[in-house]
C-alpha cells in the first residue's frame, strides 16, 4: 500500500525530473517511514506475541510482588534516542528545503493571499489571480503575505508551504524542472472562512524565453 | 418515582461520587452532540462536490466538534473518574473542598450550555475552528463567538478550581498507610494531569479573555494588524494547546497503568521509570514544544531546529512508558477481559499516532503535512484512539464498582472489535491524504481523495455504531446486570474492598482486602474498630451524608446568565439579563459566606494521614498556593502578551507622556504599604491579638480603597485626555487597550480582595479568629501579597517603560 509519498501528492508526481524540494522531502519521508514502521512493527509485534503466549483463561488476580526493574526503561532510552537522533540528523540535513537560497538569476514573485484567492505579482509589475507562472528550472522565491486573515500557501507536489500572515512576509523557494500546466496545484491550508475550500490556484511552468517576454521585461 | 428530594440531591450534592457521576453523564451527553457534528461532516465529505452541508454550517461544526469533544467530553470523562476514584484510591473521605468541587462541575456544565446556545445565536457560532486563528475569529461579528469564548472562560475557571481541589486532595488527604510509594497509578496520573492543567489553562483563559475583551469592550488586541495578531494568538493558544494534548491523554494512561497489573497478574514493569518519564513530560517538556505548531509562520530556521529537537525529545519519555507497558505483559497471566483489551488497543493506537507525531516534529516534512489530513489522522489517533480506548478500559473496569452490577463481557468484546475496526477504517485512510487541506467543506474528484474519504466516512459510521453498543451495555448493566462481586477483578487498590456506590447500595459487605499487603493491616486499625474505609466512603449515610449545598449551582447559573447577557450587549435585554445574573451570583456568594459564618456546611475533620512533603502546611494554605501559582501563569500570560505587543509595535507613547509618574509612584507606595499592614495583621492574630488584627485589617482596607480611588481618578483624567480604547489614533487605542485591560484586571483583583476583607473584619469583630484558628487570615495575607507583587511588575511596564 505504501508506494512512496509522491504518489499521494498532487499532479507533479507524473514528472520525469523530480523537483529538488520534492525529492528531498521524499527521501526524508522515507527515512521517517523506515524508522516509524520498524518501531511500530517491533513494538506492536511484541505486544501480539506476548498476548498470544501468555494468554490465560483463569481469573484475574492480585499482583505478585516482585522487585521493580529499570532495565526496560534504560534500554528504551538508548534505543529511541539513537533512532530519533538519526531521524533528526536527516531532518537537519534536509534544511536546504526551508533555507532561502540566493543564487544568481533567482526569480522573486510576490504572493498576496486574500479571502479567497491569490494575487501573484511578477517582477515587471504584472499580476495574475489564477495562475502562478514560473520559469522552468530557475530558482523561484515567493514572498508571501496576506491582505486579511491567516492563510497558508502550499504546493503539495513541490513539498513547499508557508503561512500567509497579515503584517508579515514569509518566504519559500522551489524549482519546477519541467514546463507544463499543473491544474489546482496550489491550495490554502489554513481555515480562512467560507471560501477556504475553493482557494485554489494553478501552477504554470513555462520556458525561460516565454517567462522573460511575459513577466521579466522592464518598461 | 422521581421525587423533588431525589432531584435536589443531584443538583445540590457535593459528594465526590455524585459529582463524579454527574461529570460522566454530562460528558456522554456532550459526546453525543460532538459525535453528531462529526457524522454530519463525514456525510458531507463522503463523496466529492457534495451539497449536504453549507460551508457556513460546516465551519461551525468543525469548530464546535473540536471544542466540545476536547473540553466537554474527553477531559470531563477523565475528571469524572478522578472525582469518583481518586478519593477512594487514597482513602480520603471526599475531595479537599467539596463545595468547590460542585462549583467546578456546575461551571463546566453551564459553560457547555453556553456553547450549545451559541449555535442558535443570530449568525451562528464561531466558524474559525477550535484553534480560533486570528484575525479570522476576531472578524466574525455576532454574539455566537462571544458566547463560545465566555463559555470557554467558565470552563477554564472550572478547571482551575477543580485542579486546586484534586491536587490538594492527593497531596494532603491520603489515609494513614497511603504513603507516596503506595499511591495507585490512576491517582498518580491524575496528579500529573492536574499539574499540566494548572499551568496551561491560565494561558487559555488569557487568550480567550483578550479575545472576549475585543468583542465586548472594544479593545484591539487581535484587530490591530501591527500587533501581528496571528502570531500573538498562535503563541498564546499553542502554549496552552500542546500541553492540552497530554491533559487529554494522561488520564487514559493512568487507567492503563492501573488496569494492566490486575489483568496480567504481575506488577507494572519499571513503575518508577514510568512516573519519572510522565513527570518530565508534564514539566518541563510539554511547555517547550508549542512552536512546532508554528514552523511555517516565518520563525527563523534555527528556531525551527530547536523546536524540532524539543518536540522529538518528548517522544523519549513516551517510549519509556509504552515499552514499560509492553514489558508488563511479559511472563504475565493475561486475562483478556474488556479492560485489558481496551488498554492494549489504546497502546497500539497511541504507537501509531505517536509515530505520526514524530513525522510532524520535522519542519521539513511539515511543509507538506501542515494543515492537511495527515495532521487530522495524527491527533485523532492520539486524542481519540489512545484517550477514548483507555478511558473505556476504565469504564468497564470500574462499572461494577459504580453500579454494583457486572456488564456483559461478550457484548463488550463485540463492541471492541467493531470499535477498533471502525476507528482504523476512519482514521488510517486520512494519513494518506497528506495533500488534502483539512477543514475544507467539499472537494473535487482528485486522485484518490474520493476513495479515501468515502472509506473514512464508512469507518465513521461503524465507529459511531460501536458506541450505541456501549450505551446499551452500560444501561443494561446498570438496570438489569447481574450483581457484581465486591472486588470482581481481585485488585489490590483501595477503591475495591469498600461497599459500592450510592446508586445501588446493596453490594457485598465491606473489606474484601487481600490477605497480603497493607490493606489488611489498614482495615483493622486502629484498635480493631470497623474498617476505616467502609465507614469513610459509604455515601448517603453516616456523619456527612451528601452535605448538600445549593450555592454552587446557583452561583454557576448566575454567572452563566450574566455572561449570556454580556454576549448580547448592547442588545435590548442584555443589561437586564446581566443584572439578573449578577444578582443571582452575588446572592449565592453571600449565602456561601453566611453558611460559613453560621457553620452551616460542616465537613468532618480529616483523619491525620499521609501528607509528605506537606506535613506542616494546612489544607487551605496548600490550596491557596496552588491557586496563586495558576494566577502567576495567568498574569504571566497577559504580561507576556503585552511584551509581545510592545516589541511588535514600533511606535508607542513615550514614558511620562500619558501616565502621571509621580502619582503612580505614590499609589504604588500606598499599595506596598498596605502589604506591610496586612503582614502586621497576620502577625497580630498569630499572637492572638484580635483588636490589633481588626485595626491592621482596617488600615489595609483603607489603603487598598485609597489605591483604587486614586486609580479611578487616574482613569477619569486619562479618558478626558483622550487616552481611550476607541481613540482614532491606532497607537493610542492599542496602548489604552493594554493599559485598561491589565490594570483593570489587577484592579478587579484588588476589589475582590477588599470584599473579602469586609468578610474577614466581620468575622474578626465577632471574635471568630483565634491564635490557633485563623487560616483564612493567613491565606488572605498570601493573596494580598500576590496582588502587591503583580503591581510591582505592572507599574514599571506601563508607567516607566
Amino acid at each position: 500500500m505504501i508506494t512512496g509519498p509522491s504518489s499521494t501528492r498532487l499532479v507533479l508526481s507524473a514528472l520525469v525530473a523530480q523537483p529538488q524540494t520534492a525529492a528531498t522531502f521524499d527521501s526524508l519521508f522515507n527515512w521517517y517511514l523506515f524508522f516509524g514502521i520498524g518501531a511500530a512493527v517491533v513494538v506492536i509485534g511484541l505486544m501480539i506475541a506476548f498476548s498470544i503466549k501468555y494468554r490465560s483463561r483463569g481469573a484475574s488476580g492480585p499482583v505478585k510482588h516482585k522487585a521493580e526493574s529499570w532495565k526496560i526503561a534504560l534500554v528504551t532510552v538508548v534505543i529511541s534516542l539513537s533512532i530519533l537522533t538519526a531521524a533528526e540528523y536527516q531532518t537537519f540535513a534536509s534544511f536546504g528545503n526551508i533555507e532561502i537560497p540566493d543564487p544568481p538569476g533567482a526569480v522573486t514573485i510576490h504572493v498576496l493571499a486574500f479571502q479567497w484567492g491569490w494575487n501573484f505579482t511578477y517582477p515587471n509589475g504584472k499580476f495574475d489571480l489564477t495562475n502562478l507562472t514560473v520559469p522552468a528550472g530557475a530558482t523561484v522565491i515567493l514572498n508571501i503575505t496576506s491582505r486579511d486573515v491567516f492563510h497558508s500557501f502550499g504546493i503539495p507536489s513541490l513539498a513547499v508551504k508557508e503561512d500567509a500572515i497579515p503584517g508579515r512576509v514569509n518566504q519559500l523557494w522551489f524549482q519546477a524542472p519541467q514546463a507544463g500546466f499543473y491544474k489546482d496545484a496550489i491550495r490554502c491550508f489554513e481555515l480562512c472562512g467560507l471560501g477556504h475550500a475553493t482557494m485554489i490556484g494553478n501552477l504554470v511552468v513555462v520556458n525561460q524565453t516565454t517567462w522573460d517576454t511575459m513577466y521579466n521585461e522592464t518598461g | 418515582m422521581v421525587s423533588w428530594s431525589y432531584i435536589k440531591r443531584w443538583l445540590y450534592t457535593t459528594n465526590h461520587k455524585d459529582v463524579g457521576l454527574l461529570y460522566l453523564f454530562s460528558s456522554f451527553y456532550f459526546a453525543v452532540i460532538g459525535a453528531t457534528l462529526a457524522l454530519l461532516m463525514r456525510t458531507q465529505l463522503s463523496v466529492p462536490n457534495n451539497n449536504f452541508l453549507t460551508a457556513v454550517f460546516y465551519n461551525q461544526a468543525v469548530t464546535m466538534h473540536g471544542l466540545i469533544m476536547i473540553f466537554w467530553f474527553l477531559s470531563p470523562f477523565a475528571i469524572g473518574f478522578m472525582n469518583y476514584f481518586v478519593p477512594l484510591q487514597i482513602g480520603a473521605k471526599d475531595l479537599a473542598f467539596p463545595r468547590l468541587n460542585a462549583l467546578s462541575f456546575w461551571l463546566f456544565f453551564t459553560g457547555g450550555l453556553m456553547e450549545l446556545i451559541s449555535f442558535f445565536a443570530p449568525g451562528g457560532t464561531t466558524a474559525a475552528g477550535w484553534t480560533n486563528y486570528q484575525p479570522l475569529a476576531a472578524l466574525q461579528a455576532g454574539s455566537g463567538p462571544t458566547l463560545d469564548y465566555l463559555g470557554l472562560v467558565l470552563l477554564a475557571a472550572s478547571v482551575t478550581l477543580g485542579s486546586v481541589n484534586i491536587l490538594a486532595t492527593i497531596l494532603w488527604m491520603r489515609a494513614p498507610g497511603v504513603t507516596v510509594s503506595k499511591i495507585p497509578m490512576f491517582t498518580w496520573f491524575a496528579l500529573f494531569t492536574i499539574v499540566a492543567m494548572l499551568f496551561s489553562f491560565p494561558t487559555l483563559i488569557a487568550a480567550f479573555a483578550l479575545a472576549s475583551s475585543d468583542r465586548l469592550l472594544g479593545t484591539v488586541f487581535f484587530t490591530n494588524p501591527s500587533v501581528q495578531p496571528s502570531i500573538l494568538w498562535d503563541n498564546l493558544f499553542w502554549f496552552f494547546g500542546h500541553p492540552e494534548v497530554y491533559i487529554v491523554l494522561l488520564p487514559a494512561f493512568g487507567v492503563i497503568a492501573n488496569v494492566i497489573p490486575v489483568f496480567t497478574g504481575r506488577p507494572l514493569a519499571a513503575k518508577n521509570a514510568i512516573l519519572i518519564a510522565t513527570a518530565l513530560i508534564v514539566l518541563p517538556l510539554s511547555f517547550g514544544v508549542w512552536m512546532h505548531h508554528m514552523f511555517l509562520t516565518g520563525i527563523p530556521v534555527s528556531l525551527q531546529g530547536v523546536f524540532s529537537i524539543s518536540t522529538i525529545l518528548i517522544s523519549v519519555p513516551f517510549d519509556v512508558i509504552t515499552l514499560a507497558f509492553v514489558e508488563s505483559l511479559f511472563r504475565g497471566r493475561l486475562v483478556f477481559k474488556a479492560p485489558l483489551l481496551y488498554s492494549l488497543a489504546a497502546i497500539v493506537l497511541f504507537i501509531i499516532g505517536g509515530i505520526e507525531g514524530v513525522f510532524l516534529s520535522s519542519p521539513v516534512l511539515d511543509r507538506v503535512f501542515r494543515g492537511s489530513y495527515f495532521v487530522v489522522s495524527h491527533f485523532h489517533y492520539v486524542m481519540v484512539g489512545a484517550a477514548i480506548f483507555g478511558l473505556e478500559a476504565g469504564l468497564f473496569y470500574w462499572l461494577p464498582r459504580m453500579t454494583g452490577h457486572m456488564y456483559s463481557e461478550s457484548l463488550a468484546k463485540i463492541q471492541f472489535v467493531v470499535s477498533f475496526v471502525g476507528f482504523n477504517v476512519l482514521y488510517f485512510p486520512m494519513s494518506f491524504l497528506m495533500d488534502m487541506p483539512r477543514r475544507i467543506f467539499t472537494y473535487q474528484n482528485i486522485g484518490s481523495w474520493a476513495t479515501l474519504n468515502g472509506l473514512a466516512s464508512v469507518g465513521a459510521f461503524i465507529f459511531a455504531g460501536s458506541f450505541l453498543l456501549l450505551a446499551y451495555n452500560v444501561l443494561n448493566t446498570w438496570f438489569r446486570g447481574p450483581p457484581a462481586q465486591p472486588n470482581p477483578w481481585g485488585s489490590d487498590d483501595l477503591e475495591w474492598p469498600t461497599p459500592s456506590s450510592g446508586m445501588t447500595p446493596a453490594v457485598g459487605s465491606a473489606a474484601v482486602a487481600s490477605d497480603a499487603g497493607w490493606i489488611g493491616q489498614l482495615s483493622t486499625a486502629p484498635g480493631g474498630g470497623p474498617p476505616i474505609h467502609s465507614a469513610a466512603s459509604a455515601p448517603g449515610e453516616g456523619a456527612h451524608g451528601h452535605h448538600l449545598s445549593s450555592r454552587p449551582i446557583w452561583l454557576s447559573v448566575g454567572a452563566m446568565i450574566f455572561l449570556v447577557g454580556a454576549s448580547f450587549y448592547p442588545g435590548g435585554l442584555a443589561v437586564g439579563t446581566m443584572v439578573v445574573g449578577a444578582l443571582i451570583a452575588f446572592y449565592s456568594l453571600y449565602g456561601w459566606a453566611r453558611d460559613d459564618l453560621a457553620g452551616r456546611f460542616a465537613i468532618p475533620l480529616e483523619q491525620l494521614g499521609e501528607r509528605w512533603p506537606f506535613n506542616a502546611v494546612p489544607k487551605m494554605k496548600l490550596g491557596m498556593w496552588v491557586f496563586l501559582s495558576s494566577e502567576i501563569v495567568l498574569f504571566g500570560s497577559f504580561i507576556g502578551a503585552y511584551i509581545f505587543i510592545r516589541s511588535a509595535v514600533i511606535s508607542w507613547p513615550a514614558a511620562g507622556t500619558v501616565h502621571d509618574i509621580p502619582l503612580g509612584t505614590i499609589n504604588t507606595l500606598i499599595l506596598v504599604t498596605s502589604g506591610l499592614t496586612m503582614a502586621l495583621a497576620v502577625q497580630a492574630i498569630r499572637q492572638g491579638d484580635q483588636r490589633r488584627l481588626l485595626m491592621w485589617l482596617g488600615t489595609t482596607f483603607v489603603l487598598g480603597s485609597t489605591f483604587m480611588g486614586i486609580k479611578l481618578s487616574e482613569w477619569v483624567n486619562l479618558s478626558s485626555a483622550g487616552f481611550v480604547i476607541g481613540s482614532a489614533n491606532p497607537t493610542t487605542s492599542l496602548a489604552a487597550s493594554a493599559y485598561y485591560f491589565l490594570v483593570g484586571l489587577h484592579g478587579a483583583h484588588v476589589v475582590a480582595g477588599l470584599i473579602v476583607m469586609v468578610y474577614l473584619m466581620k468575622k474578626t469583630a465577632s471574635g471568630m479568629y483565634t491564635k490557633d484558628e485563623h487560616e483564612a487570615v493567613e491565606n488572605f495575607g498570601l493573596y494580598w501579597a500576590f496582588i502587591d507583587i503583580v503591581w510591582c511588575f505592572l507599574f514599571p511596564l506601563f508607567y516607566l517603560l
